[in-house]
């Protein structure tokens, strides 16, 4: 009975990218409120260390974490699976989802699915694991959709012709273009979402962090530049701080604002308000993330 | 009838970005590489991001009883080809010495065997109210002998050289053979870590997968023969030519065993992938 009573009461957050940085500060401050807490990281060895760590920090945590390889949509697909699973003992209901995880890359990588791996990971994982975790956050009633973009989302603009940057790849381009796509995505999916689903989406600039985002996939000069750069940049505890508030506040200043920073709300880019370009970006993620099939189909021989 | 583009060694760096730029460009695609799942995953992601028919078969192109089951299947549903990619191929890195035979019979029957009998094949299975083009990846270290290196860089020669020749015997069956000379490539992270151990040059001389795959496009469709990514690349080709074979075969030996002493000391992660480690370049 009291163990029932305990874990309808409880709130559960799941954090993406959550095994360094700022998504496990995020998970550090969540789970001390209490919150359980699921994260998801890409290696085995950092997700038995970073569960390890908040277990013996935090007495009661309920911590738990998953693996899985962001860049592969079956994998995200199994990851939600496998949440959907442990969610189960709380009714299937999903308070809180932090599309946290990002990479940086020197070189063009294509994932399994044949796509640019800033793209997959950054915007196209944080689209597909919303979309799948939607019916379970449906249920909360006061449901949040946490991701973070990045303040190099202004003064840029979707490269249609050509997003996966497949023809004259940079790092930099295609890392702010994934994290305009974040903007873009949380606009449209409160365009989409009916005010009485109780689910709301914002968009996070974390400001510049100290973190190890540019040092993972990058060398020589690239590195060295990201290495310097951080030394400049707030604790990621300081940037998880806007996460948390969006997280557990009741009540936000401004509900109906969608991008944040500081845990104040601001203006995003004109250019990810625009309703075509919200409506395009969505119509090539349900496509891209096989959601919605195309016309004609292809097959095996 | 439809008309595919033939790309094998699909599931790799640089065969990904093929699939995806000629899907980009309208093109129907059949691929082929050695582990269906790996196909099948590829396939759908393929057909998403461009509404392109796209259909595969798993094939072991080592294996001359695979490839001529491959064709029978072929043959049976009646597909035909205007474009033939031929990008599988391995390397397995180190003294000559040091490897078993198996594997150096394994480079020569992929890297050689095998695309002279796709490239054959492909004449009879031409769609023909269309030009036939033809991509074969060979390597800058075509150019050159390379110690450490010696067989691979040898079957990559011989590309170059199988390429060159058909180019121009088949120019009137409206046939083209475009022979690719990358540098090194970031294929996935092991051989991006091998790049980087090399320093700037193996920075200097490395180019995107994408651009290339993009490029070479390009320049098939234009009829070259010959594509070398990059203006160092090309300058280093050109500099390769008028220095005499023997000073530069002992210049890349000098680079090569700097570039395996700090290999030694760290994980040897371009084996990773076993025998099927996909080459540099």
């Amino acid at each position: 009975m009291m163990e029932e009573q305990r874990t309808s009461l409880r709130r559960t957050v799941v954090i993406t990218g959550a095994t360094s940085g700022i998504g496990l500060a995020a998970a550090r401050a969540l789970a001390s409120k209490g919150y359980r807490v699921i994260g998801a990281g890409r290696l085995p060895s950092r997700c038995r260390e970073a569960e390890g760590a908040l277990r013996a920090e935090i007495p009661g945590a309920v911590v738990d974490y998953l693996v899985a390889d962001l860049g592969s949509q079956r994998e995200i697909r199994a990851l939600a699976a496998t949440i959907r699973e442990r969610l189960e003992e709380d009714n299937g209901r999903l308070d809180v989802l932090v599309n946290n995880a990002g990479i940086v890359s020197t070189w063009y990588l294509a994932t399994e699915d044949g796509y640019e791996t800033q793209f997959a990971v950054n915007y196209l994982a944080s689209f597909l694991l919303t979309q799948e975790m939607l019916p379970m956050l449906r249920k909360s009633g006061s449901a949040r959709v946490i991701t973070i973009s990045s303040g190099s989302h202004y003064r840029t603009r979707m490269r249609w012709h050509d997003v996966m940057f497949r023809n004259g790849y940079n790092c930099l381009s295609a890392y702010k273009q994934s994290k305009l796509a974040n903007v873009i995505f949380t606009n449209e999916l409160n365009r989409r979402l009916e005010p009485s689903s109780g689910v709301r989406a914002y968009a996070v600039d974390p400001g510049l962090v100290d973190t190890a985002i540019g040092e993972k996939g990058t060398a020589g000069i690239a590195r060295w530049f990201w290495r310097i750069r951080r030394r400049s940049g707030i604790p990621p505890e300081q940037a998880a701080e806007t996460i948390v508030h969006l997280a557990t506040s009741p009540m936000l200043e401004d509900p109906e604002a969608s991008y944040w920073k500081e845990c104040r709300p601001k203006r995003p880019s004109r250019y990810a308000e625009r309703e075509d370009v919200m409506q395009r970006l969505w119509e090539m993620s349900e496509r891209l993330s096989g959601l919605v099939r195309s016309p004609q189909g292809g097959g095996a021989s | 009838m439809k008309s595919y583009v033939l790309i094998t060694g699909a599931a790799g760096g640089l065969g990904k970005a093929f699939a995806a730029e000629c899907a980009s460009r309208g093109w129907d695609l059949f691929l082929t590489d050695t582990t269906e799942s790996s196909l099948s995953i590829l396939a759908e992601g393929i057909t998403r991001l461009s509404n392109v028919t796209v259909l595969y078969s798993p094939c072991n192109l080592a294996d001359p009883t695979a490839r001529e089951r491959f064709w029978e299947a072929i043959r049976a549903q009646g597909l035909q080809f205007h474009f033939l990619i031929n990008v599988a191929g391995l390397d397995v890195e180190g003294p000559f010495a040091e490897r078993s035979t198996e594997e150096l019979g394994a480079i020569i029957r992929l890297n050689i065997e095998s695309v002279v009998s796709m490239t054959r094949m492909i004449l009879q299975h031409r769609d023909p109210t269309r030009s036939l083009r033809i991509i074969n990846v060979s390597s800058l270290a075509g150019f050159n002998p390379m110690p450490v290196k010696a067989v691979y860089a040898a079957s990559k020669r011989f590309l170059l050289d199988f390429s060159l020749a058909l180019h121009r015997e088949l120019r009137e069956s409206d046939v083209t053979v475009t022979a690719l000379c990358p540098a090194g490539m970031p294929t996935n992270l092991p051989v991006i870590k091998a790049i980087e151990r090399q320093g700037i040059m193996g920075r200097a001389t490395t180019r995107n997968v994408g651009y290339v795959a993009v490029r070479t496009i390009d320049r098939a469709l234009a009829g070259r023969a010959v594509y070398i990514p990059g203006a160092i690349n090309l300058a280093l080709r050109y500099l390769s030519a008028v220095v005499p074979r023997s000073v530069v075969t002992a210049f890349l030996s000098r680079r090569w065993s700097s570039a395996r002493k700090q290999y030694r000391h760290e994980e040897l992660a371009l084996k990773g992938g076993g025998v099927f480690a996909r080459p540099i370049g």
